[in-house]
């Protein structure tokens, strides 16, 4: 086990995390998977050790505690196994007024969005740095551009991965690590965020993708060296036009989709029940 | 034994309807229309007019039944209410199983779709693998919410049993409107030219409607509560599908491969069309991604525990044509004029 290499996706249970995964087999790469604990990890381990030649470990663990992050990265060493490529997946999302969202949220949020990203980059740079050549993928956002209501502290963290990515780059330019940031518009990583994003305006409906695409887009873009990737070429324009316009008429662009938003809620109903999260006890 | 069929005027629940009235069931029906042509005729189906939306008007059908079977459901690329999908496919079905727990029925099967699971990667996937990509259609993320229902349903005490059809094909009625494996082979018996989605080393499963049928009947004879069992049938390659279309039917067929893109421009064309128009899109370009993946599925979880058997695809299609030939006798001796559809 020694002479093979791995990469380790963080949050690879669902959403982006479970596209990048899938992609990486695709590609041959060997994988440790870190998520929450439940069925779901074990069940995507399956079906990629059916599908591909490739080795999986999973490791279940909730990055939110203290210390899970050393814990983490002992198990790792513990397993003796090599990192070559890192992707800081895991994350918590969230559209709420600031005023209604729980104090809890937040916490989690800046815990998992920053505090688990800048810890477990730091903890595994060491094991990454063994290699010729060797990856760092943060997830940010297209949040992190765009002052959004509704997106204060996710933007914020997002803003966080962001720029550390960017400066880290700089710091390892000359050595074999590579860091990249993602910053991808809205994706359907689930259906409860699959129905919400529904219910945006026609041109933000049509910047929605789909996980799978997400992924490609960002592994090629990564192993190309690339220090920012925009997946999407709307979400791209999108971010022309934020060179282009003067600030003030972004600011009404913003407002105008926000409230457009909030009449826009038709599908808004079916959303309740599907992002009930109660788990469903399985009769096996 | 008295069962309800919901969607009795579509191309499943109409076949469901007829066997079941035909193995000496009392069978209700619900439909909306009562003088609709695609009504089964059948002595021992009685009618009632309802909407699976409005919820009063499904429970004098379901009174004194024992089993549902609700096969009704909206399926389309897409409406130009985008709730529509939603209101039928999802909240019908709580309707449908709130009337069923109500009435205190014993079985309630729920026809489903193997687009909840999607696609597949290189093996066949089963009914507790996760879906590898994002949902592409309102469709697809409707029935899946309906599911996520439905299995909920049975842990408030009802017994429900999730079926899951593959690519559907055999003799039955025309109502399908999406690109469905009858209207291929219709096409490809009539000497026309067939498209077919290039590479075409994609692998589908095709199931043959007289055994989603027969896996429904077992489903809820033998299902075991809250579990899904997908009702399959052979995983075959388009190349595959259409040399075996050829070797039955006994024609050549000319076979056009189509790049993605062009079907995706192709889809875009019609979706404009649909904004214009707001006749229905044969299929737009969200559609075409379905068609442009593996879906593979393994039946073993219906053979093992329900005693599902596949006929042979080729046995299958042999039937399949016989049917569709008679059809297209009978529309020219009708209308003469409008020939083979």
């Amino acid at each position: 086990m020694q002479n093979k290499v791995f990469t380790l996706i963080t949050g690879s249970s669902e959403g982006l995390g479970k596209a990048f995964a899938i992609e990486c087999a695709k590609r041959g790469m060997n994988l440790i998977l870190v998520a929450l604990p439940g069925p779901e990890l074990l069940a995507l381990a399956t079906l990629i050790k059916t599908n591909y030649s490739v080795e999986v470990v999973c490791i279940a663990r909730d990055l939110c505690k203290d210390e899970s992050c050393t814990e983490l990265l002992a198990e790792v060493t513990a397993l003796n196994l090599q990192v070559n490529m890192l992707i800081n997946n895991a994350g918590i999302g969230g559209t709420v007024l600031f005023e209604q969202g729980s104090p809890l949220l937040y916490e989690r949020q800046i815990r998992l969005n920053v505090l688990a990203t800048t810890l477990i980059t730091r903890l595994f740079l060491p094991l990454l740095q063994q290699h010729g050549c060797s990856y760092i993928l943060n997830v940010g956002s297209l949040a992190s551009f765009f002052c959004l209501p509704k997106k204060h502290v996710y933007g914020a963290t997002k803003s966080f991965v962001y720029f550390f990515s960017k400066s880290l780059r700089e710091e390892l330019r000359n050595s074999s690590v590579q860091v990249s940031v993602l910053c991808p518009g809205a994706i359907n990583t689930n259906p409860a965020l699959t129905l919400m994003n529904k219910t945006g305006n026609y041109i933000s409906r049509l910047s929605v993708m789909n996980p799978e695409e997400v992924a490609q887009v960002a592994l090629n873009g990564m192993f190309r060296g690339k220090e920012v990737i925009i997946p999407g070429r709307l979400n791209n324009y999108f971010m022309l036009l934020d060179k282009l316009l003067p600030t003030f008429f972004k600011k009404i662009l913003t407002r105008s989709t926000m409230k457009k938003l909030d009449n826009n809620n038709r599908l808004s109903r079916y959303l309740l029940p599907a992002m009930a999260t109660v788990p469903i006890p399985t009769s096996r | 034994m008295k069962v309800l069929v919901t969607g009795a005027t579509g191309y499943i629940g109409h076949s469901l309807a007829m066997t079941l009235a035909k193995n000496g069931n009392l069978v209700h029906i619900l439909v909306r229309n009562p003088n609709s042509t695609l009504i089964p005729q059948h002595p021992l189906i009685k009618v009632f007019t309802g909407d699976i939306t409005k919820k009063e008007t499904i429970i004098p059908a379901i009174e004194n039944c024992d089993t549902v079977f609700h096969a009704a459901a909206l399926v389309r690329s897409c409406t130009r209410r985008p709730t529509d999908f939603f209101d039928i496919n999802v909240e019908g079905t709580r309707n449908m199983l709130d009337a069923a727990l109500r009435a205190g029925l014993k079985k309630f099967v729920f026809t489903s779709t193997a687009g909840v699971i999607g696609p597949s990667l290189n093996k066949e996937m089963s009914e507790d693998d996760p879906r590898i990509t994002g949902f592409d259609t309102d469709y697809e993320l409707s029935k899946f919410l309906a599911e996520k229902l439905v299995k909920e349903y049975a842990h408030l005490g009802l017994h429900t049993v999730i079926a899951v059809a593959t690519k559907v094909f055999g003799p039955g009625i025309n109502t399908h409107p999406l690109i469905c494996i009858n209207s291929v082979i219709r096409r490809f018996i009539s000497g026309r030219i067939s498209f077919c989605p290039r590479p075409a080393h994609y692998v589908s499963n095709y199931v043959f409607i007289d055994d989603l049928v027969q896996g429904h009947l077992l489903a809820a004879a033998n299902g075991r509560m809250g579990e899904k069992y997908i009702l399959g049938g052979e995983n075959i390659s388009y190349v595959d599908f259409f040399e075996k279309l050829r070797f039955v039917s006994g024609m050549k067929g000319i076979v056009l491969p189509i790049p993605k893109w062009i079907a995706a421009i192709r889809g875009g064309l019609h979706f404009i069309l649909h904004k214009l128009t707001g006749k229905d899109p044969f299929y737009n370009s969200k559609a075409v991604s379905l068609i442009y993946c593996n879906k593979s599925f393994t039946s073993d979880k219906a053979k093992n525990e329900l005693g599902y058997s596949i006929t042979p695809f080729t046995t299958a299609l042999k039937q399949t044509i016989r049917s569709l030939i008679i059809e297209s006798y009978a529309k020219q001796s009708i209308y003469p004029d409008y020939g083979v559809q």
